[in-house]
């Protein structure tokens, strides 16, 4: 069987990067799914539309937090165009098309969640809250 | 056919259950509280039915047709001994509990429910017979009560102030908790309810194929239950109601089957219960629910209710002995149904049944459509092992195994 713990997604779960305070962000924005009880809250800080730092806080399964926490290693530096390009290139990897499968490798770990479209929405909620919190709605 | 209690040889039993034996991974099958799974006779029945014997019901006058609303109403008539019906006639085939319940909301509360009126279920219930309540007494203004818990998820009877008072139109209750397991005082209830002639309908569903159930004994107005559950095929569940109940009941869905005559101002319906039954009967369906029925049956529920809640105190036990778990629900295996469900602190539910899946072990995760249960236990969802009577001791091995597995993975 082909778990989807595989070393990346678990150290992500264990050693989750930018997990905590958000109390120096410029926005936050959460992101929960009622169904399984995640919650979780995306803040950003930017400078000159560079995002300098990408933070999260919340509960969730293993998917859910380790995917909260590579999409803030693989987001921070980028201007948030390319961030919300990016969003959007998740998303469409894990929608309907075949298309789309990522260059780097850290978030291409999340690619074992695919074969599980039960567990699509902990993968991304993270990113929509991201979304959420970019597009500033 | 029919064998004393404690006397089955339950591990042959599980040879009548194909998929069990499938391979090439053994199937730990911990999720029939969900759905469970189909013996040889009840997939043969159905195969059978499509091969040699479907025709359309009550609608044909060949020799086809007839048999198979002969057939039909033959399977009516094994339900309603399933359950000790005075008369097939109190037997509605339906398209699920779900469907049942709807039914009795809309087309019985729905009717006579008035403004100071309340309609009572538990916290415990399963969302089915929850939102049909919430739904009709917004409807009609009435209040939709609810029967608080204790500490051990039992109902706590003595708080719910005016249960059997005179503004309670009904008490919709279920026998078993689908995530803790535990069994309902119905008698005691039932008694309660009916000196105030309060009716009470009862959701058989978890019991329905794991425990004795006498509508008479228990004397409930009515009580539902699906086919999926109890061995029988998805698509169709039933509605027991005393004949005087369904009297009182519109139809949920008109048109086909259920009218005498149609004229343009109104219609006369036909008689019960063809009247709640429209549209093209389920023939395949309903002769799989009385296959699997008379299957139970012929193991015997009382047999079947003393191995399931062996396979779940032993669960218990061996659950219990891990650290960090929570169990939820009784300790006492008396008011155990063999639903056990649990939390691994630090570990999500999701993770849980992931990871049990990819050892073989199948258990459910989630708030199993009972939310207003997971607001009292204060948490959002639990993993849940459910048993049946083709579960053995080693699938509690498995599954002890696979939360060992999980624990190392995450870390719990």
């Amino acid at each position: 069987m082909d778990s989807v713990y595989k070393t990346v997604l678990l150290d992500h779960f264990h050693n989750p990067r930018n997990k905590g305070d958000l109390d120096n962000m410029d926005r936050v924005r959460r992101g929960s799914n009622p169904r399984c009880g995640d919650e979780i809250e995306v803040g950003i800080r930017a400078e000159n539309e560079v995002l300098e730092s990408v933070r999260f806080r919340g509960r969730g399964c293993s998917i859910c937090l380790a995917s909260a926490s590579i999409m803030s290693e693989c987001t921070k530096g980028l201007t948030m165009p390319q961030a919300r390009q990016l969003i959007q290139q998740v998303l469409e990897w894990f929608g309907d098309t075949e298309s789309g499968a990522p260059s780097n490798t850290t978030l291409a770990a999340l690619g074992a969640v695919r074969q599980h479209p039960a567990r699509k929405k902990c993968v991304l909620l993270a990113w929509m809250a991201l979304d959420e919190t970019l597009a500033n709605k | 056919m029919l064998a004393p209690p404690g006397n089955v040889d339950f591990d042959a039993i599980r040879k009548d259950f194909p998929i069990l034996s499938r391979g090439p991974q053994a199937l730990h099958y911990l999720d029939s509280a969900a759905s469970s799974q189909k013996p040889l006779c009840v997939i043969d029945a159905i195969a059978e039915c499509y091969r040699s014997q479907y025709g359309p019901v009550h609608r044909g006058l060949y020799p086809l047709a007839e048999a198979a609303s002969e057939a039909y109403e033959k399977a009516r008539q094994t339900l309603a001994r399933f359950i000790n019906a005075a008369s097939a006639d109190e037997i509605v085939f339906t398209r699920s509990a779900t469907e049942a319940i709807n039914l009795v909301a809309s087309g019985w509360a729905g009717q006579a429910l008035e403004a100071r009126d309340q309609i009572w279920v538990s916290q415990m219930e399963h969302h089915s017979n929850y939102l049909p309540w919430q739904r009709v007494c917004r409807d009609r203004g009435a209040s939709l009560k609810v029967i608080p818990l204790d500490c051990n998820g039992q109902l706590d009877l003595d708080s719910a102030d005016g249960l059997f008072g005179d503004n309670t139109r009904l008490i919709a209750i279920t026998q078993v908790s689908n995530v803790l397991g535990n069994i309902n005082p119905l008698e005691k209830i039932i008694s309660l309810a009916s000196h105030n002639s309060i009716p009470v309908l009862v959701d058989a569903a978890q019991s329905a194929g794991h425990m004795p159930v006498d509508v008479q004994a228990l004397n409930c107005d009515f009580l539902v239950f699906s086919a999926h559950k109890m061995c029988g095929p998805g698509g169709i569940g039933l509605l027991y109601g005393k004949k005087e109940r369904l009297a009182q009941t519109e139809p949920l869905l008109l048109g086909g089957g259920m009218v005498d005559q149609v004229q343009s101002e109104a219609s006369l319906w036909s008689d019960i219960p063809a009247r709640f039954e429209a549209g093209s009967p389920n023939l395949a369906g309903a002769l799989g629910f009385a296959v699997a029925a008379d299957y139970i049956q012929g193991i015997g529920r009382q047999a079947i209710e003393k191995w399931e809640r062996e396979l779940a105190a032993t669960a218990f036990e061996a659950l219990s002995e891990i650290g960090g778990m929570t169990l939820y629900g009784s300790e006492n295996s008396e008011y155990r149904g063999g639903i056990l469900s649990f939390n691994i602190d630090g570990i999500h539910p999701h993770d849980i049944a992931q990871i049990a899946g990819e050892q073989g072990v199948a258990i459910r995760a989630g708030h199993h459509c009972c939310q207003p249960l997971m607001q009292h236990l204060n948490i959002s969802s639990t993993a849940r092992a459910s048993f049946s009577f083709y579960n053995n001791k080693e699938d509690i091995a498995a599954l002890v195994m696979a939360i060992h597995e999980t624990k190392k993975i995450l870390g719990g």
